[in-house]
């Protein structure tokens, strides 16, 4: 095959590949505008056509730029909490397993119990504000990172840390230079599904702390926009945007995170 | 909550064992343990028992010292008076009553999520152009997590049963999906080509070698899609239902008889815990010969 | 049914086979310019070095691939896919995991076309019938997972033969055992195939190996192929009465054929 007709090839293939890629989705979008069209011009159903506009409306002048950037940051401070602790505790639990045997009760005790069920507890300690989302948002993202890091951390190949000992490397070091760094894609799995949980809970836990303390609520962000535009100025187009803010955030979330999982761990095939 | 497959380490369906320095010179190991007879096996596990009786102990010491210091009741009540609360609602039977609830809808929507999700996955998994047409849709939708859809659901169902479901059935699709089509993909191609040569095509071939190969993979699936259902299901009970174990813990916390709200979380992590237990049984009737491929 | 007989069983004309990496386009000729014909009754192994093409031969006369030049024809029809009549044992036996021994034996006889044309009595008559063949009576309801390899090995020959094939295709059957387990199941298979039947009543057996004193012990010939590209090197005929003695395994013959293949199979050390 010349280099010519190769090229042209694997055009072909990528014109099919965008074809494939697009042609049900735009199908269903066109669906969606069609049947909204067969509806009463004041019904407040939505469409694509006015969903653009609220898009366009939103970022220009109703913030919505700004409750997204305050939805991630609380993400970003509760999964940090969550990281120091959980990536420590699964450090150390991981290696050792007398630690383990006696915490794994109490962890595997919560873990059935979902971020949402502690959120009225939390808005009763902490009420209406930033405080009981970031609660929710640091125990959500707890668990992926603390299982993930004791999976890690005792997945070490016992080779290595028997290399060490024979090196006479003491313990403490062999934590930090031998185990840690061998763990580190599990645990950077574990912060990759921490952070998709983390971005969950935080719309469900302003969504919910929007319901409860009404639109005087300054908790802001993308969850509790999208009960205000449910429950008070019913903009339902306002409301799909939000969902597909969230839906692109997730997204982002977690290619930034395999891009980074890639880059730092070239040796693993991902 | 984590739903592709990849994602599906052991990590999000159990505790693995650990193992620790002191493994590393020559302590009790998984392998030992299969190794050990009957006797041995009992003491070890009567062992755990006690360690994790110790721990829960020692977990509500902790607790009741914490309530003394804190002072206020409401906000930390004792765990006496949680276990009081747990007691009453058992024999009011208005524990029941939410458990069931909200059981039943979980019930209701792993069954439709799997009649949806199963056979697309099968078609999926075996039609590459269904695939390259589908995939798309399922992947732009897949990052919009079932939470996003409450105030829309709300709009279109109102407060109800059906919302609940809705949402845990969108919740649970995904990786019932994701888990089909990958385990339909990732079917033994040597098992396939003996089948073959045997002169099985067609229907038997999907009933004797393609559908027993794919089980292990959706069986995790579908633990992972009760997983998630589950913590859906609060969530939306919680703001969009009338019923349920979400309704009954804002419920009572808006009454301030926190005691009733810690009970009620107490039993969402029970039944959370049981309902794991009995599909951990039933992965292992169903497909007792995936018990070392990690899948557990 | 009138259907035209060639002398030989298997013939292979020419046949070549060249593998297309599927995303680099890359090339490579597995096989090239083999030429074989093969008789009914007779038990033939292939010996070579490592990656000489040897399975790609068998899986095409098996059916799972097809040549890209040349033809094989069995009893004078081209071969156009996988079918009962040409049974195949593989590497690692391919043993069903969800099913017993019964039922992997009796797999093709139960949803495959060896068993049209046995009623249900029949068919489980067979399958005792092989099991028993193969000295597994008892262990019917075990699992793949609760077997020896040397169970294991003997359930997948016992599902080749109950599925009454006329030509029986094997690729490193033995592999996989112990050194002792392996010398007692070449006698096992000998005598199970019938090595002092007349040659009318035996099966045509293709029978893979790398170990030459196992091919000399069991082949009526030997195909010897070297590598780079794969290609009949030589057909050694092994004309020793049967039933075979223990000390054919040293016969000179053994010899003559590790000479043609020695320096090949330095060379792939170097």
């Amino acid at each position: 095959m010349t280099t010519t007709t190769a090229a042209a090839a694997s055009d072909s293939s990528r014109w099919s590949a965008v074809f494939h890629a697009t042609l049900v989705p735009v199908l269903l979008v066109l669906a969606w505008q069609a049947w909204s069209m067969t509806l009463p011009a004041n019904s407040p159903a939505p469409s694509p056509s006015r969903v653009v506009a609220a898009f366009v409306d939103l970022v220009a002048t109703g913030g919505l730029v700004q409750a997204t950037l305050l939805s991630l940051g609380r993400v970003l401070v509760g999964f940090l909490f969550a990281m120091v602790v959980g990536v420590g505790l699964g450090a150390l639990m991981g290696s050792n397993v007398r630690i383990k045997d006696n915490l794994d009760p109490i962890i595997e005790s919560f873990r059935p119990i979902a971020p949402m069920a502690l959120l009225p507890m939390a808005i009763l300690w902490f009420g209406t504000g930033t405080a009981p989302s970031l609660f929710i948002v640091a125990y959500a993202a707890f668990f992926p990172l603390l299982l993930n890091t004791i999976h890690a951390v005792s997945r070490v190949d016992r080779k290595l840390v028997l290399a060490g000992m024979t090196m006479g490397i003491p313990r403490p070091r062999i934590l930090t230079k031998i185990i840690l760094p061998a763990a580190l894609p599990g645990v950077l799995l574990g912060a990759r599904l921490a952070m998709g949980v983390a971005w969950t809970a935080i719309i469900a836990a302003e969504l919910a702390v929007g319901a409860k303390s009404g639109a005087g609520g300054t908790s802001g962000g993308i969850g509790q926009m999208m009960f205000v535009f449910y429950a008070y100025s019913i903009d339902l187009n306002g409301i799909v945007v939000c969902m597909i803010v969230v839906g692109v955030v997730a997204l982002l979330i977690d290619r930034i995170f395999r891009f980074a999982e890639h880059r730092l761990m070239p040796w693993r095939h991902r | 909550m984590p739903t592709t497959p990849d994602d599906a380490t052991p990590l999000t369906a159990g505790s693995p064992l650990a193992m620790s320095l002191e493994e590393a010179e020559g302590d009790t190991s998984k392998a030992e343990l299969d190794k050990a007879t009957p006797g041995e096996r009992a003491r070890w596990s009567h062992r755990r028992w006690f360690v994790a009786l110790r721990s829960f102990a020692a977990f509500i010491g902790v607790w009741y010292l914490m309530f003394l210091w804190n002072g206020n009741p409401i906000q930390l009540p004792s765990p006496f008076r949680v276990a009081n609360a747990i007691w009453q609602l058992a024999i009011s039977g208005e524990l029941l009553e939410h458990a069931s609830i909200s059981t039943t809808r979980l019930v209701i929507a792993l069954v439709v999520a799997t009649l949806v999700a199963v056979p697309l996955g099968f078609v999926m998994g075996l039609s590459r152009s269904a695939d390259r047409f589908l995939d798309p849709v399922v992947e732009l939708l897949r990052p919009i997590s079932g939470i996003a859809w409450i105030p829309l659901g709300l709009f279109i169902f109102g407060v109800g049963d059906v919302l609940p479901v809705f949402i845990m059935v969108y919740v649970a699709f995904f990786p019932l999906l994701l888990n089909t089509i990958s385990g339909v993909r990732n079917v033994d191609q040597r098992l396939v080509n003996a089948a073959r040569t045997m002169g099985v095509h067609g229907w038997p071939l999907m009933r004797q070698v393609i559908v027993p190969a794919a089980l292990p993979t959706i069986m995790v699936g579908f633990r992972l899609a009760f997983a998630g259902a589950w913590a859906a299901v609060i969530a939306a009970e919680l703001i969009g239902a009338p019923s349920g174990l979400g309704f009954a813990i804002e419920w009572y916390r808006q009454l301030l008889m926190t005691p009733k709200v810690f009970a009620f979380i107490v039993v969402i992590g029970v039944v959370g815990y049981l309902c794991d237990l009995a599909l951990r049984a039933l992965q292992r009737r169903l497909t007792p010969w995936a018990e070392g491929m990690g899948l557990s | 049914m009138n259907k035209v007989t060639s002398k030989s069983k298997l013939k292979l004309q020419n046949v070549s086979k060249q593998f297309v990496a599927p995303r680099t386009g890359h090339k490579t000729l597995a096989v090239t310019g083999v030429n074989l014909e093969i008789q009914a009754g007779e038990f033939v192994c292939v010996v070579g070095p490592s990656g000489c093409g040897k399975s790609t031969i068998l899986n095409m006369i098996a059916g799972l691939d097809t040549p890209t030049s040349g033809s094989i024809e069995m009893d004078g029809v081209p071969i156009r896919g996988p079918g009962a009549e040409r049974g195949v044992m593989f590497q690692d036996y391919a043993l069903m995991p969800w099913q017993n021994v019964h039922d992997n034996v009796g797999f093709g006889l139960l949803h495959g076309t060896p068993g049209k044309g046995f009623n249900p009595e029949q068919r489980e008559q067979r399958i005792r019938q092989h099991v028993e063949m193969v000295g597994l009576t008892g262990s019917e309801k075990k699992y793949p997972h609760q077997l020896s390899g040397g169970m294991r090995q003997r359930v997948a020959l016992a599902r080749l033969l109950a599925n009454g094939p006329d030509v029986l295709l094997m690729d490193e059957p033995l592999g996989a055992l112990d050194a002792q387990t392996r010398l007692i199941l070449q006698v096992e298979l000998l005598r199970i195939w019938g090595e002092t039947l007349p040659r009318e009543e035996r099966k045509t057996v293709i029978f893979i190996t790398h170990e030459i004193s196992e091919a000399v012990f069991l082949a009526d010939r030997v195909v010897v192929m070297s590598n780079n590209p794969g290609s009949v090197k030589a057909v050694v005929p092994i004309d020793l009465p049967r039933p075979r003695a223990e000390a054919v395994r040293a016969h000179p013959v053994a010899e003559q054929i590790w000479g043609m293949i020695k320096d090949e199979a330095y060379r792939a050390i170097a």
